[in-house]
């Protein structure tokens, strides 16, 4: 039975264009997978069925009735529940508060607290054994997060289900618990619709899949019928020839013309890093790996100086320096691009241009008066650089797609004297076309202009195919270093569950 | 076995570091110091009378920063509630007739219903029109303190005698003995207080005080989760325009006047109670009743001043440091909080 069907949805944000002709069908019983690369329409499609966005055009038709939902209450009381990818929970409130948030029992004039327990506790029992319930959730890390945000959305008794990227933020093992929990809730006939990135987990649960490209839909494949082929949905994504996937790997130069350019010895008095010392060479990309939140991000922050609670001491190019405050690294020519760019890489109100000269600021020598013309032409450079797609410099960041804001992000340091970079999980949630284009120019980078590169990525092929050495963190140290030949997938992967 | 026994030893240490950090710690902490610093300097600290007199000044402040702290918990600020409170004033002893008692009950129905409307008033510019809050309620401060200043351009009015009883029970004849003797023990002021607490403590446990915490905390997810986030406010700012409403009943039963410019001091000094207290500014954290706290640290500072013969140029300038101490101790665990 077709749940949910939407044809022909248009929506623009300012001006661009997020969708422009959606279509999307939805069965009882049934996950369907929801594919395409960032900038394609799928989240856009996602809020507008549960009622985030009001469509510019087109239909939604839900259980054989024409829809138009104002907000997301009138939707949730119709039965359709989405789950964010950015999160929707109170940070104040605890785990139980937040999964019965907005649709709390009363008993009398008081709230039913006892029911309300009850119903968090069976959902998380399922799904994250061992999380206590009572916590508030700014306690919790990002996977908890995530998690109870599923648990609030299942707390609704659901029809339809929207899980908007949910595992972004999951390690192997909650990701299986919560792929067992949506085969059952799937069983008991709830329709559920799955995005990801990783295709692996979207060929591994889906019953089939809808593929989006720039805005519009372009397949649809159920794989009932139709074989579970990942060269032809990765054709449709890119809507390109399939070229290989593993890209060609190129090692830094050989160890003896190897330069040394930045020798780091960190000191640290917190609980997530360990004394950590490394080298890096000019134009060597160096792979930061291990299993989630073993301390890398704090790694790279101390490294930009913007870790409290850490002393980093750096050796470049013969001279001492001490990081104390984030300018310090940026003017000797350490640049971090951080991992969760919505928070900590952009002003997402601001518009591309003011986010691109921001850092700027900060050079040791900046004329009184901000000369505009100049800082206009190299941001116009930038943006057709990295082919960021934008209405023009002043639309607000918060318009652009997400791969477009990390692109905006590392952009905004290009017309710098870069000597490190340092890249925290710099694709994460940046699609498969857009991510390879982004490693290929940080390559080039690397190469061309010996800048030296620190890259921690969470997906670990992606560090297998772009990194030149790969240090693995375990609780706060280095527990493991591969070079050259032994650096593959299954070696990084390996040596991240080992150190146990 | 040894991680066992490391976890023991631990144990105590980290429940006392995680409390320490806590910012309604250093509050309660900073309130014993200056609550035992006032009785050693006060010498009848401890005698029923000079207790209800310490409730009666400390009163107006308590039930203002109350509805202060509600309205910075769902998000916003009130810059006019010092303003609201002259107003209500001002229109209590309008209605009023000296020689006519029953004219007392229709300023108190008036009064509040003028209360009411402040509050939508705030709570639409606030929730629904999403004006940022420091500028809406610092717009109707000026609308307030008009509409005070055209009822009672000059202090005074009239009031009722009865209303006393909102200030002292036994300065009104017919008031019951039983209630005269409790008023010497219980004095009114503290029972509008309890009155207020009760409130908030009814509103604490429905969804409207699960939802204030929920929109000050980040509105943007309570919007997505189906709060109907401009309700919430509106009646965020609604409840502080009663608890307001309930000062102004003891200034009037006090002082048997009305003046439109008496409130305009309090309104800054709510908001410092409510940060001295350790409820964050910016919103979704930290409990109400902590006003209460931060308004007698405010009070006693005052006290100590007196007390301690501070000579008169230093005074203002000493109570600024002693606030200022009182402030950092909240805003350092804040900010541990935010680099965690």
């Amino acid at each position: 039975m077709v749940v949910l069907e939407a044809r022909g949805i248009r929506k623009h944000f300012g001006g661009v264009v997020a969708l422009s002709d959606g279509n999307l069908c939805c069965r009882q019983g049934r996950i369907t997978g929801l594919l395409g690369a960032n900038g394609s329409g799928k989240s856009t499609m996602s809020k507008i069925i549960a009622g985030v966005y009001k469509p510019d055009g087109g239909e939604i038709w839900y259980k054989g009735r024409l829809v138009h939902y104002r907000n997301p209450s009138e939707a949730k009381r119709d039965g359709i529940a989405l789950v964010f990818q950015n999160l929707s929970l109170v940070p104040d409130l605890t785990v139980w508060q937040n999964v019965v948030l907005g649709m709390e029992k009363s008993r009398g004039i008081f709230l039913d607290n006892q029911e309300a327990k009850q119903i968090a506790r069976d959902i998380l029992s399922k799904l994250l054994p061992g999380l206590d319930i009572t916590r508030k959730v700014y306690e919790l890390s990002p996977g908890e997060m995530q998690i109870v945000e599923v648990a609030k959305a299942i707390a609704e008794k659901p029809q339809l289900l929207i899980l908007d990227e949910p595992t972004a933020a999951l390690e192997h093992a909650q990701v299986k618990s919560l792929f067992a929990y949506m085969r059952a809730l799937a069983q008991s006939g709830v329709a559920i619709v799955f995005t990801s990135h990783r295709l692996w987990e979207v060929m591994e649960i889906c019953d089939d899949v809808t593929i989006f490209r720039n805005g519009a839909t372009v397949a649809y494949i159920d794989f009932d019928r139709e074989e579970k082929d990942p060269e032809t949905i990765i054709g449709h994504i890119t809507g390109e020839v399939v070229r290989p996937l593993l890209a060609e790997r190129t090692f830094g130069e050989g160890s003896e013309s190897r330069e040394i350019l930045l020798r780091a010895r960190i000191r640290s008095r917190v609980k997530s890093l360990r004394d950590v010392s490394l080298e890096l060479a000019r134009g060597e990309i160096l792979g930061i790996g291990g299993l989630a939140g073993q301390g890398q991000n704090e790694l790279l922050y101390a490294l930009a100086g913007s870790f409290p609670g850490v002393q980093c001491e750096v050796e470049m190019g013969g001279k001492k320096i001490i990081l104390r405050r984030p300018q310090d690294a940026i003017q000797n020519g350490i640049l971090l691009v951080p991992g969760d760019r919505q928070k900590e890489g952009l002003f997402l109100e601001h518009s591309v241009y003011s986010n691109m000269v921001f850092p700027k600021f900060g050079l040791p020598r900046h004329p009184v008066v901000i000369p505009e013309k100049k800082y206009r032409r190299e941001c116009e450079d930038v943006v057709r650089l990295l082919s960021i797609k934008v209405s023009g410099l002043d639309a607000p960041v918060s318009t652009l797609s997400g791969g477009n804001q990390q692109k905006v992000v590392v952009g905004k340091w290009l017309s710098f004297n870069v000597k490190v970079f340092l890249l925290a999980d710099p694709a994460k949630g940046v699609d498969i076309g857009a991510k390879k284009d982004l490693y290929e120019y940080i390559r080039r980078l690397a190469r061309e202009r010996g800048i030296g590169v620190i890259l921690y990525a969470s997906d670990h092929e992606e560090l297998a195919q772009y990194a030149d050495r790969v240090l693995i963190m375990y609780e706060g140290s280095i527990v493991a270093e591969l070079t050259g030949e032994g650096i593959s997938e299954e070696a990084i992967t390996a040596a991240s569950v080992q150190v146990r | 076995m040894d991680a066992a026994r490391k976890g023991i030893v631990a144990l105590p240490f980290e429940v006392l570091k995680r409390a320490l950090l806590q910012p309604e710690t250093s509050s309660l902490l900073m309130f014993s110091v200056l609550f035992g610093i006032t009785a050693i300097l006060q010498e009848n600290f401890f005698e029923a009378k000079s207790i209800v007199r310490t409730i009666n000044s400390f009163a107006p402040l308590i039930l203002l920063a109350m509805g202060q702290a509600i309205v910075i918990i769902s998000g916003g600020i009130d810059l006019s509630s010092g303003a609201a409170l002259s107003l209500f004033t001002c229109v209590l002893t309008t209605v009023m007739k000296k020689d006519d008692p029953v004219t007392g009950v229709y300023a108190l129905i008036l009064a509040f219903l003028v209360a009411l409307g402040t509050g939508v008033v705030n709570g639409l510019g606030i929730g629904y029109l999403r004006i940022p809050p420091v500028i809406v309620t610092f717009a109707t401060s000026y609308a307030w303190l008009g509409i005070a200043l055209f009822l009672r351009p000059t202090p005074g009015g009239e009031s009722v005698p009865w209303f006393r009883v909102f200030y002292n029970m036994r300065a009104v004849e017919g008031v019951p003995e039983v209630l005269k003797s409790l008023g010497n023990y219980v004095p009114p002021a503290l029972l509008l207080i309890a009155g207020a607490c009760v409130l908030w403590y009814v509103v604490s446990r429905t969804r409207t005080g699960r939802y204030i915490y929920a929109v000050g905390s980040n509105i943007e997810s309570a919007y997505v989760s189906g709060i109907n986030t401009g309700k919430t406010q509106m009646l965020a700012c609604v409840l502080n325009a009663i608890l307001i409403f309930l000062a102004a009943l003891f200034f009037v039963g006090q002082n048997q006047t009305g003046d439109a410019r008496m409130g305009g001091p309090l309104t800054l000094r709510s908001i410092a109670a409510v940060v001295v207290g350790g409820i964050a500014l910016s919103g979704g954290r930290g409990s109400v009743y902590l006003a209460i706290v931060g308004a007698l640290i405010l009070g006693f500072v005052g006290r100590i001043i007196f007390f301690a013969n501070v000579p008169n140029a230093y005074q203002t300038l000493v109570s600024g440091i002693i606030v200022i101490a009182a402030i950092a101790g909240p805003a350092y665990a804040t900010l541990r909080r935010e680099l965690r």
